[in-house]
């Protein structure tokens, strides 16, 4: 370290030396670690604070399971649509020839992870809703009907509206990792006779690997938590886990508050493993860019 | 060669035609007058758009969501930029901390957020758990990991230690060295890291109906309530709260790009 600079300050013992970010910890003491810590606790605890592993059980019981399953299986399919569209848009526009479109195609890409929520959910409404304007679009011009086979106020049209947000993210995510792979790889291993195809997926592909199990589980975590959407575009009777929770602290379902627990806690683990698993893979794939 | 021009003119095409055709929807769905039964609209209106802006509950609306987004955002840059500056400085060992902090708001939903809230806080009273300061407080930790990233990166970009030293071997003060060296150097962060903050907050629905509900009904909630049984003065809506998340990304965009050439024209001049 250079011993630079006449007020030296470093002489100054850890305490004090704590103090300019104090605000910041009693910050996020008192707004994530206690907060969250309470939750977790009482879903172990009954009303009286003995330790209970009852709340998981109701938690768990089929309804509120199917919920889970749900929540789930939505996750699943956003994330893994996700990965594989926004990598192979992302890899489309990085190759675009005009400079102004790679700039503005991640412009747009950046904005559209903005978005999301009422807003976004509504919008799918008004496109694909049952007076939808691409509904309309489809049964006068080409006389498809949508309806009633599809429904943009379910499952279905959660994972549509979900893609919007996800395949962006997942292009912002993957850009980095597109942008490492050399040229002179690809032409080492054309020259060495490969074709595209063989390129993509003995070199490309086992480059990218870290990355993209990177991103598919930020998405996951990502589509897990997501509320506002699901409940803009399907309203209170989708069976998801974040629609639960928040009816059971509307009140509008009478269920112990320690059901909201467990199923919180039960969500934390998911999330807490999507986003340790997120970094271990975003350390890994550091390696190939220096 | 061929071939492969080929699929990418196909996945740009289709990725456009996916990100644009709903924004285009909405868009033209808040100036139609009648669109259920042609294939294009059956005349052109203002009358949602003037509907929607002349009620009240726009305006009051409008106001909340600015006063809850601006709050949360003065307060994250006060709150983030003096903790980055010093444990990048002065405290490395506290770092790892300070970026759980920053990441822990990633792996905690909305919901789960404000679940924990009213549960751990519910003790202190209604008036206190579902509150506006409250709503404030839980906005500003979705946003630290908006705030501190773009403030750690400029920090790192700007060689603040150097900066520093610099400073105070010329007789700056602590607080001459940070409002007049170290937070111009690194205003590209804080300003994106702000807009960033601003932008989540706006449009944060999840906590304001947790939390505040209709007791202070913030911009999002009032537009879902349209989206319930006005279709068109929804859209209208939308298309505001679009513009908004469209302004704010450009803005982020546009300081970024700044600061890099900035950069860049700095590095070629040396």
């Amino acid at each position: 370290m250079p011993a630079a600079g006449p007020p030296r300050r470093s002489k100054i013992r850890s305490p004090l030396l704590w103090l300019p970010v104090l605000p910041f910890f009693l910050f996020g003491l008192f707004m994530e670690l206690v907060p969250i810590a309470t939750v977790v606790v009482s879903s172990l605890q009954d009303a009286g604070g003995q330790l209970t592993l009852a709340n998981f059980s109701r938690a768990l019981s089929p309804a509120l399971r199917a919920s889970f399953g749900n929540s789930i299986r939505l996750s699943l399919i956003t994330a893994g649509l996700g990965v594989a569209l926004g990598t192979v848009a992302g890899a489309a526009i990085m190759n675009a020839r005009s400079s102004f479109f790679r700039g503005a195609a991640t412009a747009l890409a950046d904005v559209a992870t903005n978005f999301g929520g009422a807003p976004l959910a509504f919008a799918f409404i008004v496109t694909l809703g049952s007076t939808g304007i691409v509904t309309l679009l489809l049964s006068k011009l080409f006389g498809i009907a949508l309806y009633p086979g599809f429904r943009v106020y379910s499952i279905a049209g959660l994972v549509l509206a979900y893609l919007y947000f996800q395949v962006p993210l997942m292009i912002l995510l993957v850009q980095p990792s597109l942008r490492g792979l050399r040229r002179e790889w690809r032409e080492a291993a054309l020259n060495l006779g490969a074709t595209g195809r063989q390129y993509w997926l003995r070199i490309a592909l086992p480059i990218l690997t870290p990355s993209l199990v990177g991103g598919f589980l930020l998405l996951f975590a990502n589509s897990y938590g997501a509320y506002a959407t699901a409940w803009t575009l399907t309203g209170p009777d989708i069976n998801l886990v974040t629609i639960r929770i928040a009816a059971l602290i509307r009140g509008e379902v009478q269920l112990e508050p320690g059901t909201a627990d467990a199923m919180a806690t039960i969500s934390l683990l998911i999330m807490a493993a999507c986003v340790v698993g997120y970094l271990w893979t975003s350390r890994r794939s550091q390696r190939w860019k220096q | 060669m061929k071939r492969s021009a080929w699929w990418r003119g196909c996945a740009i095409g289709l990725f456009l035609l996916y990100m644009l055709v709903p924004l285009a929807a909405t868009f033209l769905f808040s100036f139609a007058t009648r669109w259920d039964r042609s294939i294009f609209p059956e005349g052109l209106t203002l009358n949602w758009w003037h509907a929607v802006v002349a009620r009240r509950a726009f305006g009051m609306t409008m106001s909340n969501s600015l006063v809850v987004s601006l709050t949360a955002m003065v307060l994250s840059v006060l709150l983030v930029t003096p903790t980055a500056y010093w444990t990048h400085l002065r405290l490395p060992k506290a770092k790892p901390l300070v970026e759980l902090f920053t990441i822990l708001p990633f792996g905690v939903p909305g919901v789960i957020l404000a679940l924990s809230l009213i549960r751990c806080y519910a003790r202190l009273g209604a008036v206190i758990v579902y509150s506006p300061g409250m709503l404030v407080a839980a906005c500003m930790v979705i946003g630290l990991p908006f705030m501190y990233r773009p403030v750690v990166n400029a920090l790192n970009a700007a060689d603040v230690r150097t900066l520093t030293e610099a400073a105070h071997s010329l007789g700056a003060g602590w607080v001459a060295t940070m409002t007049r060296v170290i937070a111009p150097a690194i205003m590209p962060g804080i300003v994106s890291g702000a807009v960033l903050v601003f932008s989540t907050v706006f449009v944060e629905f999840t906590l304001a109906n947790l939390l505040v509900g209709a007791r202070f009904k913030t911009f999002p909630i009032y537009l879902v309530e349209f989206t319930r049984f006005d279709g068109r003065q929804a859209s209208a809506l939308a298309v505001i709260s679009f513009l908004f998340a469209w302004a704010a990304s450009l803005a982020v965009l546009w300081v970024m790009g700044r600061a890099d050439r900035e950069r860049e024209g700095a590095v070629g001049a040396r």
